[in-house]
C-alpha cells in the first residue's frame, strides 16, 4: 500500500502514540521496500483546529515524511503529504491524487493541500 | 512578570541557560530533570523525576502547588535522541523518543494548565529538525508533533494563555560536541551566521516568548538557527 491515511484520534496520549506508531511501521516497511509513499492528513489538523491529539499526529507525520524524503531521495523513492479538508472533492479523488503524487518520482518532502483553507494562514 | 515557571530538561545545556535567564528576571524556577546533575543547581525548586511516568507528572504538580508563587510559565524543554536510518530504527527507540519528547510534554502541560494564571505563557522547545533531518524519523516526528501541540493549544487556551515554540538549530551543547569534528565543521559552514548557536541564544528566544514582550504572539514557531533553514 502506497497511501497511509491518518486516523481520527482523540486527545488521549495513548491514542496519539498508537497512531504515530502505526505511521512509523507503515513508513519503515515502505523504506525497506524502497517504495514511494504519501500520507494523507486533515488540513485543519496541520493548523491545530481540531484538537491537540489530531494536531500532534498530523504535524508529526509531516515532519517524519520530510525526513523520509531525505532518506529516500538518493535511492529513488519519495515521501509526501496530502492535506485534505474533507469537503473539497471526494475521498476517492484524494486517494487518486496521492497515488499520482507517489508515482512522479520527482516531487518529494512536499505537502499538497486540497481545498482553500490554508490560504492566508500559517505554513505548516 | 512575577511568579513561578516550570522548566523541564533543566540540567541540560539549553535548560541551564533558560534557568539562568529566568533567575536573572527574578522568577521562581521549578527545575525538572531526570539527571542527578539537577542537585548542582542553586536557587531553584528541584524536581528529579522521570516525566514519562504518571508519578513524575504528579511530583511536578505538587512542587508547583508548594512553590509559594503563582504559576505563570512552562517551558517544555526535555528531549532525547535515538538516531538511526528508518529501515534500522527499532520499535523501542521509536517509542522512547516519542514518549519523552512529546508524550511527557503533552501530559505535563495538560496537568499544569489548570494551575496556570491568566496571562501565562507556555514555550515548547521543538527543533529545526522538525523541517526534516536524515536519520531522525522518531525525533522529527516528536518535534513536529510538538509544533502541532503548540498550534492546537494556542487556539484552545486563548485568550488566557499563550503557547509558542522555539526551534533551535545547531547549538553548542554536549550533544553537538559528540559529532565528529570534520562533520561538525561542514555543518557550521552551512550556517549563514557562520557559527553554532549558544544555549544563551535559545534562552533569549524562550525568555522573549515567555515574557510580556511577546504579548501579542501565540501559536508561532521561532527558529533559532542562524539562517540555516535558507542555505543549501
Amino acid at each position: 500500500m502506497t497511501v497511509h491515511w491518518a486516523a481520527e484520534v482523540g486527545d488521549s496520549w495513548e491514542e496519539v502514540a498508537a497512531e504515530m506508531e502505526r505511521a512509523f511501521r507503515f513508513a519503515r516497511e515502505a523504506a525497506a521496500e524502497e517504495r514511494s509513499v504519501v500520507f494523507v492528513v486533515h488540513s485543519d489538523d496541520l493548523l491545530g483546529r481540531r484538537g491537540a491529539g489530531r494536531a500532534m499526529v498530523a504535524t508529526g507525520i509531516l515532519s517524519a515524511a520530510r525526513t523520509m524524503a531525505l532518506e529516500g531521495w538518493r535511492k529513488g523513492w519519495t515521501a509526501n503529504v496530502v492535506a485534505w479538508d474533507g469537503e473539497t472533492g471526494t475521498r476517492e479523488e484524494t486517494e487518486a491524487l496521492a497515488i499520482h503524487l507517489a508515482s512522479t518520482g520527482t516531487v518529494t518532502g512536499e505537502v499538497v493541500r486540497i481545498g482553500p483553507g490554508h490560504i492566508g494562514k500559517a505554513l505548516p | 512578570m512575577n511568579g513561578a515557571v516550570v522548566v523541564t530538561g533543566a540540567a541540560g545545556g539549553i535548560g541551564l541557560a533558560i534557568v539562568d535567564a529566568l533567575k536573572a528576571n527574578h522568577l521562581t524556577v521549578v527545575a525538572v530533570d531526570l539527571s542527578p546533575a539537577l542537585a548542582d543547581l542553586e536557587g531553584v525548586v528541584p524536581v528529579q523525576v522521570d516525566l514519562a511516568t504518571d508519578e513524575g507528572v504528579t511530583a511536578v504538580v505538587s512542587a508547583v502547588e508548594n512553590a509559594g508563587a503563582p504559576l505563570v510559565g512552562l517551558v517544555n524543554n526535555a528531549g532525547i535522541t535515538r538516531d538511526a536510518r528508518l529501515v534500522n530504527m527499532t520499535d523501542e527507540d521509536f517509542r522512547k523518543v516519542i514518549d519523552v519528547n512529546l508524550g511527557a510534554a503533552y501530559r505535563l502541560t495538560m496537568a499544569l494548565v489548570p494551575l496556570m494564571s491568566d496571562g501565562g505563557s507556555i514555550v515548547n522547545t521543538a527543533s529545526r529538525a522538525y523541517l526534516g533531518n536524515f536519520g531522525q524519523f522518531n525525533y522529527t516526528m516528536s518535534k513536529g508533533g510538538l509544533v502541532g501541540m503548540t498550534r492546537a493549544m494556542s487556539l484552545s487556551l486563548a485568550p488566557h494563555i499563550r503557547v509558542n515554540a522555539v526551534a533551535p538549530g545547531l547549538i553548542a551543547t554536549e550533544m553537538a560536541m559528540a559529532i565528529p569534528e570534520d562533520v561538525l565543521e561542514k555543518m557550521v559552514a552551512a550556517i549563514p551566521l557562520d557559527r553554532m548557536g549558544s544555549p544563551q541564544d535559545v534562552a533569549n528566544a524562550v525568555w522573549f516568548l515567555l515574557s510580556p514582550l511577546s504579548g501579542y504572539i501565540t501559536g508561532e514557531v521561532l527558529v533559532v538557527g542562524g539562517g540555516r533553514s535558507l542555505s543549501v
